[in-house]
């Protein structure tokens, strides 16, 4: 799975950690040693050129931080980058605006991702302006208008001189889409895109985003909680727990024959609108909240909600992620057992 | 955005603003001084107040320390007023080679207590004999005072008719008074104004009764060659009440002195209101955006500022100095910046926080980016809340120093006008119309952008709202 064998992967990660040490009081650092959050604590994986990538987990798996980390919004502690073969973990400015160029973000919540201030022509325009895109006004009008066209958005020139707060969500979902295609980008990290806007609209946005998938042959990072939607939407899921990856493979697959038992509660909780179903709650294996990550459980992480945790999964070191063929990878030392 | 949104942005912003009485008032105390400043020149009764403030020469034929003339109003003893008279009716009556030049200056007379004086001023050029009379409601007239003014090259002619004419009045007076009450007389103790503008009878040097009407003053003068010229013509009616704030005892009319300063307390104001809270913001933006160690260290260098005494150091400063407007100026900002950077900061990190500021990080903007085009626009609305609340603090602060005697000397404030009074006793003397305008002026100024101000803040940072 190296990017030698497989020269079409575009994004290769290897075992990227993010810590963050709180601000302590000068009193307070004197006393104990600092509690280290661990958000992403070792996370490897691939992206190919073309593919929708899904990284799923409950808040506080880490998938958000491994999103800003892959942005370069945050400089990880530890790991490395390989973006289209070039190492991107840590790049001076010059290569970081040319990065920005090529990796750009759909933000979860569409109300506040544009400064309520700017008109959507504005908004639109900001990232011409911010990598000096050659072209006078009325060049940068047609290139705004092409992109608002891409996303559905019709009339372009009405919405332009609109203000955000003018737009239904997912008329700012699909704004803030054609925001990230004005530059071109090869790949898109989209933070939860639809999980903010009305149900009846979420799949038109998928929809979109996967027509511009195909039209321009993005990659997509795509971040969600949402079983459901990543089945439709992604080609390949990565379930995430506590910073860690504990799940990854063709979507079908992970859906279907989940074997870690937290892709199994996952899919699990998902609810069924069937009739004779509705009114059943199901009965979850796990119980509890997800563990603070500044207090991960030794042994496997997961061993403290897990119903087939034995003292193995307790005491022994965590286990890493096997491939049991065709991509799909589980890190559960039991998975044969349950 | 364009000049529609702006227009329509501010036509909301002020139909909320005229909901605020105190705003209002604020706003029309702000108007009224800023149409005094703009027809400052046409309603200052002395047009060269700005640059003649500290010229005593200027002043000379002014009534000293006279109360506002609407003081007449509440006084059963009407007395005349400080008057100028400059539109005389000119005539030349041709002889063979000489011709006689005649000024007549009207004065209509309506009061109890007769001027201190009425001079006659003009600039003369040549050598020419000079007479001036007064032709009474009653029909006497009285040469008052004739004297040739030799080799004038521009230079000024006046005659102050209450010493000049004690002579002729003295000889009014002998024609008219009876002889018993001449006896105390003489002609030196002799009040020519008192028997200028009383009625001719008898008993005018005990008991005189103003003589009220018409009175004309005329001056003569026979023009013997061509370089004889005779500009500017003018008498002074020096009345013991003068003008609409009176006069102080250099003579100086306060009304023109509070004008002119009227310009320096909003400049002052404004000036150091707007420098420093463009710099106040700016550094709260800054620290609250950097954060970390440069947010650390300039908090530092904000409690330096904050918690240095303003008024000790700018005495100091001002005395060593002796310094201009704008140095004292300089001098505010330095030490206002810091009003509004607490403020700033909070506001400015709950804006970094923004999902569109990590939004414009994600597409490359850059800090100066993110700082000037997303976080600045939204504090420009409590930017100018806060420079209005800001400007009475400058005004106070340049009152203070002035009050002092530390101000700029070339120019005119309204704490200066306050120090002189102060150093002549005016307070001790009772010539209150010397000190409650200045002071009233400082305090209603800074009253009305306080108004002004606090009734922005209410609609632009809606946590403060009452209602």
């Amino acid at each position: 799975m190296s990017e030698n064998k497989n020269p079409e992967v575009l994004l290769k990660v290897e075992n990227l950690k993010k810590h963050f040490t709180p601000h302590m009081g000068l009193a307070a650092s004197l006393g104990k040693a600092r509690k280290v959050v661990k958000a992403v604590d070792g996370i490897s994986f691939d992206i190919k050129k073309g593919e929708i990538f899904a990284l799923i987990g409950e808040s506080g798996s880490g998938k958000t931080t491994t999103g800003k980390l892959v942005m370069k919004l945050i400089e990880p502690t530890s790991g490395t980058m390989i973006f289209d073969g070039e190492d991107v973990t840590s790049i001076a400015k010059k290569q970081l605006e040319a990065y920005r160029r090529k990796v750009q973000m759909i933000f979860q919540d569409p109300y506040a991702s544009m400064n309520p201030r700017f008109k959507i022509r504005d908004v639109l325009e900001e990232p011409l302006s911010i990598h000096r895109i050659e072209g006078d006004r009325a060049r940068h009008d047609e290139m705004i208008v092409k992109a608002l066209e891409e996303v559905k958005i019709t009339p372009p020139e009405e919405f332009m001189t609109r203000f955000p707060h003018m737009l239904s969500g997912g008329q700012r979902q699909r704004v803030a889409t054609a925001r990230t295609l004005i530059l071109n980008p090869k790949m898109l990290v989209a933070d939860e895109p639809v999980s903010m806007i009305d149900l009846s609209t979420r799949a038109e946005i998928l929809h979109m985003m996967k027509d511009v998938q195909r039209d321009l042959g993005l990659t997509y990072l795509y971040i969600t909680h949402d079983l459901s939607t990543a089945r439709y939407f992604a080609d390949r899921i990565a379930v995430m727990y506590l910073g860690r990856i504990v799940e990854m493979g063709p979507a079908d697959m992970i859906i279907d024959k989940p074997l870690h038992p937290y892709t199994k509660a996952l899919i699990d909780a998902v609810p069924e609108p069937e009739s004779g179903k509705v009114d059943v709650i199901k009965e979850l294996p796990i119980s509890g909240e997800i563990p603070s990550p500044a207090n991960i459980p030794a042994g496997c992480r997961f061993h403290t909600r897990c119903p087939y945790a034995t003292d193995e999964c307790k005491t022994l070191p965590e286990p890493e992620l096997e491939d049991i063929g065709g991509g799909h990878m589980h890190a559960c030392r039991r998975w044969k057992e349950i | 955005m364009n000049l529609k949104d702006f227009l329509a942005g501010l036509s909301d912003f002020w139909s909320e603003f005229r909901r605020d009485k105190a705003g209002l008032i604020g706003l029309a105390i702000l108007v009224v001084a800023i149409l005094a400043i703009i027809f400052e020149p046409v309603i200052v009764p002395f047009k060269e107040v700005n640059s003649k403030w500290r010229d005593i020469n200027y002043w000379e034929d002014n009534s000293s320390g006279a109360p506002p003339a609407w003081t007449n109003a509440f006084s059963s003893e009407k007395k005349a007023v400080t008057t100028s008279l400059d539109r005389p009716r000119k005539e030349e009556i041709e002889g063979d080679g000489v011709s006689i030049r005649r000024y007549e200056f009207d004065y209509s007379y309506r009061y109890d207590q007769p001027p201190l004086d009425v001079i006659f001023r003009a600039e003369g050029w040549g050598t020419f004999p000079i007479l001036v009379s007064v032709e009474r409601p009653d029909g006497q007239v009285i040469d008052l005072y004739q004297y040739v003014a030799e080799g004038l090259d521009g230079d000024d002619l006046r005659v102050t008719l209450a010493n000049d004419s004690k002579s002729a009045a003295y000889q009014f007076l002998a024609v008219n008074a009876s002889e018993a009450d001449m006896a105390n007389y003489d002609s030196y103790s002799v009040k020519p104004m008192v028997i200028m503008f009383s009625e001719a009878s008898p008993s005018m040097a005990t008991a005189p009764v103003a003589l009220t009407g018409k009175y004309k003053f005329i001056v003569q003068t026979m023009v013997m060659s061509e370089d004889v010229r005779i500009d500017n013509a003018h008498f002074t009616v020096v009345g013991s009440v003068s003008g609409i704030l009176g006069s102080d005892t250099g003579k100086r009319d306060l009304f023109s002195g509070l004008l002119a300063g009227l310009k320096w307390a909003l400049l002052i104001g404004f000036v150091t209101s707007f420098i420093s809270v463009l710099l106040g913001v700016l550094y709260g933006i800054i620290s609250a955006y950097f954060g970390g160690a440069i947010d650390s260290t300039m908090n530092f260098i904000y409690e330096l500022f904050v918690s240095m005494p303003v008024l000790p150091i700018l005495i100091v400063i001002s005395a060593v100095f002796k310094p201009s407007i704008w140095f004292i100026i300089a001098a505010l900002v330095v030490f206002s910046w810091t009003g509004p950077v607490k403020t700033v900061r909070s506001m400015a990190m709950q804006i970094k926080e923004e999902t569109y500021i990590e939004a414009a990080r994600a597409l490359g903007a850059g800090k100066w980016r993110i700082i000037f085009k997303h976080m600045l626009p939204l504090l420009i609305p409590y930017s100018f809340a806060s420079m209005a609340l800001s400007v009475p603090g400058a005004i106070l602060y340049e009152a203070s120093v002035s009050l002092l005697g530390l101000g700029d000397a070339t120019i005119t404030t309204w704490g200066q006008i306050l120090h002189d009074a102060l150093s002549s006793g005016a307070v001790l003397n009772g010539l209150w119309w010397w000190v409650v305008p200045p002071g009233f002026s400082i305090a209603i100024m800074g009253m009305s952008f306080a108004f002004i101000g606090s009734a922005m803040d209410k609609i632009l940072h809606p946590k403060l709202r009452t209602r």
